[in-house]
């Protein structure tokens, strides 16, 4: 009798166990891509606002500060979402005709509120809150990116708990002065744009600013300079660098520490912020609740 | 399988036998949502282990032979009858983990459409866009995301609760006591924690209504003020307002005011549950009103003649007198503990704290005061010095011997749902004592317009039928359910021209009335109120009313010259003359900011009242007659509150039960009238009946029933529908506080209560500790052999310190070494807890007050027969000692928070694990459900979401919720978490200035309610906090800490005070049974 199988069906045999053994891989590795995709995350995605507001023309281009609108950021959890009344300062007096600003112009007329997507959007069982995080030496565009260039809002970062983990983690590597949150630029320091930092000692119950000063420009080489410091134009596209502190609580004579790279300057920052332990900002109850 | 077809032959059979108490219960519909209407009686029900055939004899036979301290949780217990080792064999109780609900086709539909959700890849898909409604023009000083805390009190009928409200973006959160205030400092109670429900109660009455048809608020003020000015002429003629206890002076100084227009109109206050017999009292022996303020703090010795100043607000005056009793059982001040003795029918917390209790028959209370009275030397003509048994009478001797020697330092509580006799000779015995000015001080009264409402509104109905009453304007009261039966006040409703009645809810009085107004919450509206020791706090709105809702001090301005003025501008006016001089604005602010006028409380009288003998008590009716106590709910009070979930699914002090009330009575009543727990009894009084089913509680006096109100709504909502029944409906104008002469037969139905005394069952195996029949509760098998509940007497704490560690048969807790787990380390804070057993009064506050921190849901009647009841703390109530005579002990259970903790180490998901601070947190988005971690508790406090309890509907419900907090879906465990939420915004608020959290600064939600101050939490790893000093007394021990849980949340052993005479005669009593 013959064989229904001839030789080669042993070889397909094979072939097709390591073939379902890849299949089954690919699976996996699709499901886990998928699911750290932008389809999911919505990572650079710009929603359809109902007002194409467009950061970059507000923030680089007419010179808003991030707490003009969004009021809130330092002092609760919440940045906040400007209201309606916020745009009309300027918007009752320039563009009132605008066909892009109807909805605007509607909200203000009817009292109803513009409804705007989130675009930033966290799982319900999950608390983030801003204030800790901007208190303690985290920008703005360490997680939000670079929004004063965003011609329409997009989320930078995926929001996902392996992306938070991995700062909470190891905090020290976003780390950057308090003075420079707002500082959309800003990159850490290297060996051509070093930081000084200066401390009056380390001081239980007050706030970080109040101990802790740091400066992009050379402390040593004009004493005086420090005072006036938040006059001095840095940064980029002319956006002024705000020192720590008010000049009259850092006295002038600090010792002053350079830093040329971003490990040196978190661990410092760490120290000096009372940041907590790893351990303490990776445990389930910082963010679950 | 098999034990699953007798499950399902049980439902059936009960089905039979199961009986609706309610002829007029209306139609439900059948789509249930959470909060709203879970709590329909569910007519399929699962019977919690029947102890049908115990008798008092077996139940005495299991108690005999046990020595000294031995604890039960119930009878089913004692009795130990297979249908309770049935229940005991499983992990929860019933059928918990089981579909036994009965499913329709359209709950199959959407239970299925459920799990095919959760099948697919809910996990994985991605979440829907979500919208951002921003403000338009957002307030000037609101920061979102920031809780603000206003001022404000809840007016109750006896004194107001000062209150210092959450409020986030201007919704009130949560309902806290006012910690800035003289009378409260900070504590509430559990009814005022949950008028936050009731304010987001979505039956709330919505709309102007005028015989059915909605309408404006402008067309009832003009049919009003049509009618005001046609009755000037006559001076008001014909126009009469009916309305709860007034506590607000503007109310009181509208109506003085109108008076002078109107002199003949007539204002009646009518609430079921009153102080008329104080009231008359006072009348009697001062000739005026008068309120009597006790101060604890310096009395000695307590005497309550059936007063129940220990278990929540009904009681005037509850909070201070609980924090002052607790305060003087703390054993930490110089000043020696105090004893209490409670004389009293119906058992309370008070009794089951007191360190003596004598239980009598509410008829019997009159002449024990009155002998009292005489064995103190007071003017008592009524007594009759060979009153009682001989038992009873040695502890009147006893007492009254110690009331002598404590003269000045003591004090006679008279109870409010007692008679006049026995206030009229409490007066009496506190003066000739020597207490009044010391111990108890006469001032005005908190009612600024004190009357006996049980007259006006005998004289109200009269005055009804003779068809003289015109108008007749119903402020926030609901007479039609609650005025006594024999008054037919829904008849006499029928001849009034015109009703109007002001009501927040569509209930039985709106239905009938022509126009019905719905009120404006306390939460929405602007008045004022006196706490009980005088002092006036305003009442200020906390949101915009939600229905538009009017307050009765809108409706009486109509009455005074300037008819126009808001709610606001009324409450302003009135106190703008008396804030002092000066600045009147920053007075009133000071006054809104703080929430009392400081410096209001009232002075007490020099007025000694004068008690030319007692009245004659009645003599009490023979043995065999049985009577009828009547009581307010300790939770749903009079009936207003039977539309809030929360209140109805706590378990009741003392019964442990939820969702219903029953004919309580002693064990030897039960027997002796040949009933069981649970069969369905006709009380006959006069005439009138009611179906109810009977239970027994340890402790009742015998031959009396005790019946709560506020059951049986028939317009109550959807949560209060068809619970429990209508005690109103065998309830006399002639005997509002007791009757003799009940009759009693059995129907042969039974009804199914849910009661969770014995809920948490253990079944452990010997070798881990167990006695491995598993036909204990947890708490009753072990709370004698494993040291759950440590006391001792003074004079033994005082010869012996350590007792709490030296109870015989169990091991000392093992070193921290004894772990094949490495121990933790806890570098800053370690957050513990310690509670005071000694202060636990087992009000419930802290478990209510934890419903509206941590988003709690509501599951039910039903469900929490089952035991899927959600709470995360519970009031544990053990007895001890005899079944007619017992001692009770409450233990506050919650999460322990162990450091070895059993649960952590089988979760197969991670889903609850130990935080760096000592927290045992439970992350919701991990858990699958296994349950593993609530089979490994030994504390039983973990909670499952067996269905989807959370209302994700309901709208006006979403705006209670505590932000801070997830709102648990189906599927996960959860359980107490420290209130994690607070102890993460402190260390935000903290790390901002870089310091540590200061003791104090976190507080929990149970904590923060506790009106004695039971609960202490802290930081343990810093000597200096309350919690650690706490922790390092001798009294200080863990509940199971032999197992090496190493919990956090340690015990301070209870200390009681009792009088040596009388002691010795209970230690000979045990060890005669023993």
């Amino acid at each position: 009798m013959a064989q229904i199988f001839d030789r080669s069906s042993n070889a397909l045999a094979r072939m097709s166990l390591v073939l379902t053994g890849l299949i089954v891989i690919a699976l996996g590795v699709t499901l886990d891509q998928l699911q750290r995709s932008p389809w999911v995350t919505r990572q650079g995605q710009r929603a359809d606002q109902p007002v194409p507001f467009s950061h970059k023309h507000h923030v680089t281009g007419l010179g808003l500060q991030c707490q003009y609108c969004h009021t809130s950021v330092e002092k609760s959890g919440y940045a906040g979402i400007p209201p309606t009344k916020t745009c009309m300062n300027c918007h009752a007096q320039i563009w009132t005709n605008a066909g892009l600003l109807q909805p605007v112009r509607a909200s203000w007329a009817t009292g109803e509120s513009i409804p705007w997507i989130k675009v930033h959007d966290l799982p319900d069982f999950v608390y983030f809150n801003h204030e800790i995080h901007v208190n303690k030496g985290i920008g703005c565009s360490s997680c939000h990116g670079r929004v004063d260039l965003m011609p329409l809002m997009y989320e930078e970062n995926t929001l996902q708990m392996e992306w938070c983990l991995s700062c909470h983690r190891n905090p020290g590597k976003n780390l950057r002065p308090t003075g420079e949150i707002y500082n959309m630029a800003w990159q850490g320091p290297s060996q051509d744009k070093p930081v000084w930092c200066g401390t009056a000692g380390v001081k239980d119950g007050v706030p970080t600013a109040e101990t802790v000063s740091c400066t992009t420009a050379d402390p040593s080489a004009a004493g005086a300079q420090v005072a006036s410091l938040n006059m001095l134009p840095a940064g980029f596209n002319g956006q002024t660098t705000a020192s720590d502190a008010p000049a009259q609580t850092i006295p002038a004579s600090l010792n002053y520490v350079k830093f040329t790279d971003q490990e040196s300057l978190g661990n410092f920052l760490t120290q000096q912020y009372h940041i907590r332990t790893p351990q303490e900002l990776s445990s389930c109850e910082t963010c679950h609740r | 399988m098999k034990e699953n077809a007798e499950g399902a032959e049980k439902v059936d059979s009960r089905r039979d036998d199961s009986v609706d108490l309610h002829s007029q219960r209306l139609d439900n519909n059948s789509d249930m949502t959470n909060e709203t209407s879970n709590g329909r009686n569910n007519p399929v029900a699962i019977q919690p282990a029947a102890a049908k055939a115990l008798t008092l004899e077996q139940a005495r036979a299991k108690l005999t032979g046990k020595t000294g301290k031995k604890y039960w949780r119930s009878v089913d217990e004692l009795a130990d009858t297979p249908a309770f080792r049935e229940m005991v064999e499983r992990e929860f109780p019933n059928q918990a983990s089981e579909w036994l609900d009965p499913v329709s086709r359209r709950g199959f539909l959407k239970v299925m459409g459920a799990s095919l959700a959760l099948a697919g890849l809910s996990g994985c898909t991605k979440q829907p866009d979500e919208p951002i409604y921003p403000y338009v023009k957002q307030p000037e000083d609101l920061v979102l995301g920031r809780p603000v805390y206003f001022a404000t009190a809840f007016p109750f009928p006896t004194g107001a609760v000062p209150l210092l409200v959450k409020s986030d973006a201007y919704r009130p959160i949560k309902v806290d006591g006012n910690p800035e205030h003289p009378y409260n400092h900070g504590t509430t109670d559990a009814i005022t924690q949950a008028t936050l429900l009731d304010l987001y109660d979505p039956d709330r009455s919505q709309r102007i209504l005028h015989r059915g048809e909605v309408q404006e608020w402008a067309a009832f003020l003009a049919a009003f003020r049509a009618m005001a000015s046609d009755k000037k002429a006559s001076g008001g003629t014909g126009l009469y307002i009916l309305s709860g206890t007034v506590t607000s002076p503007t109310l009181a100084a509208q109506w003085k005011r109108a008076q002078q227009t109107y002199p003949n109109a007539k204002w009646i206050q009518w609430d079921p549950v009153n102080r008329d017999s104080a009231y008359a009292a006072s009348k009697a022996a001062f000739g005026d009103y008068y309120d009597a303020q006790y101060r604890l703090e310096g009395a000695d010795v307590i005497v309550s003649l059936d007063a129940d100043f220990l278990s929540g607000i009904a009681h005037p005056g509850f909070l201070k007198l609980a924090a002052d009793f607790a305060g003087r059982r703390k054993l930490t001040s110089s000043q020696e503990m105090n004893r209490l003795y409670a004389v009293e029918s119906t058992p309370t917390t008070t009794g089951y704290k007191a360190d003596h209790r004598l239980a009598l028959k509410a008829s019997e209370i009159a002449a024990f005061a009155a002998a009292l009275a005489a064995a103190v030397g007071a003017p008592a003509a009524g007594a009759n010095s060979t009153w009682g048994t001989a038992p009873q009478q040695k502890f009147l001797t006893a007492l009254a011997a110690d009331l002598k020697a404590n003269a000045g330092k003591c004090v006679v509580i008279p109870g409010e749902q007692q008679p006049v006799a026995v206030h009229l000779a409490a007066l009496a015995i506190n003066e000739a004592l020597g207490n009044a000015g010391k111990t108890v001080v006469y001032t005005e009264t908190v009612n600024p317009m004190p009357s006996i409402q049980g007259d006006d509104l005998r004289a109200l109905v009269s005055d009804m039928q003779a068809g003289k009453v015109d108008w007749l304007v119903i402020l926030d009261a609901n007479p039609v359910y609650t005025a006594p039966v024999d008054l037919h006040f829904e008849d006499a409703l029928g001849r009034v021209k015109t009703v109007a009645h002001l009501g927040s809810h569509l209930d039985e009085t709106a239905l009938l009335a022509e126009w019905h107004i719905n009120s404006a919450h306390y939460l929405e509206l602007w008045s004022d109120a006196r706490a009980y020791d005088g002092t006036v706090s305003v009442v200020q709105p906390m949101i915009d009313p939600l229905y538009d809702g009017k307050s009765a001090h809108e409706i009486i301005q109509s009455l005074v010259d300037l008819p126009n003025l808001s709610g606001y501008e009324v409450v302003r006016n009135n106190w703008s003359g008396s804030l002092g001089g000066g600045d009147t604005e920053q007075a009133w602010r000071k006054v809104l900011h703080d929430g009392f006028v400081s410096g209001s409380a009232f002075q007490p009288k020099t007025v000694s009242p004068k008690v030319n003998g007692l009245p004659v008590a009645p003599a009490p009716g023979e043995a065999g007659t049985l009577e009828v106590i009547f009581r307010p709910d300790p939770h749903v009070y009079d009936g207003r509150f039977a539309n809030v979930g929360w209140l109805q699914e706590v378990p009741k002090p003392v019964t442990s039960m939820s969702w219903d009330n029953a004919a309580l009575m002693s064990f030897k009543t039960l027997s002796r009238l040949g009933l069981a727990e649970q069969d369905v009894i006709t009380i006959e009084l006069n005439g009138n009946k009611v179906l109810a089913p009977a239970f027994a509680i340890p402790g009742h006096p015998d031959d009396a029933l005790t019946v709560y109100l506020g059951y049986g709504r028939r317009n109550g909502g959807r949560v209060a529908g068809g619970l429990g029944f209508n005690a109103y409906a065998i309830r006399t104008s002639s005997a509002t506080l007791f009757a003799s002469g009940a009759k009693v037969t059995k129907t042969g139905k039974t009804y199914e209560f849910a009661v969770t005394k014995s809920h948490y069952q253990d079944h452990r195996s010997p070798s881990a500790g167990g006695d491995g029949s598993g036909n204990h509760s947890l708490e009753g098998n072990e709370a004698f052999t494993r040291g759950i509940i440590r006391y001792a007497t003074l004079d033994e704490f005082k010869k012996e310190p350590n007792f709490a560690h030296e109870v015989a048969d169990v091991p000392e807790d093992p070193e921290p070494t004894t772990t094949m787990f490495s121990n933790w380390r806890y570098d800053k804070n370690a957050w513990g807890m310690a509670i005071d057993m000694n202060s636990c009064v087992g009000c419930n506050a802290c478990v209510v007050s934890c419903y509206a921190e941590n988003n709690i849901a509501v599951v039910g009647k039903h469900n929490t027969q089952t035991g899927r009841i959600m709470q995360w703390i519970r009031v544990d109530t053990y007895f001890e000692g005899d079944l007619d005579a017992p001692r009770a002990h409450f233990q506050p259970m919650t999460c322990q928070h162990c450091e070895n903790a059993p649960c952590e180490q089988v979760c197969p998901v991670g889903a609850t694990v130990h935080s760096p601070e000592g927290l045992n947190v439970m992350i919701y988005n991990r858990c699958v459900g296994t349950r593993y971690c609530s089979n490994n508790c030994p504390y039983k406090v973990r909670r499952f979401n067996f269905l989807l309890f959370s209302d994700y509907e309901t709208e006006s419900l979403k705006l209670m919720r505590n932000p801070d907090v997830t709102v648990r879906s189906r599927g996960v465990m959860e359980k107490c978490s420290y209130c994690m939420q607070r102890i993460v915004a402190a260390k935000i608020a903290t790390d901002k200035e870089n310091r540590e959290i200061r003791d104090g600064e976190v507080v929990t939600a149970c904590q923060q309610a506790c009106p004695t101050g039971a609960i202490v939490f802290g930081n343990i790893n810093d000597k200096e906090s309350r919690v650690a000093k706490l922790k390092a007394q001798q009294r200080n021990y863990g509940v199971l800490a032999d197992l090496n849980t190493r919990p956090r949340t340690t015990y301070i052993a209870g200390v009681i005070n009792p009088n040596p005479e009388l002691d010795a005669a209970r230690r000979e009593h045990a060890s005669a049974n023993s």
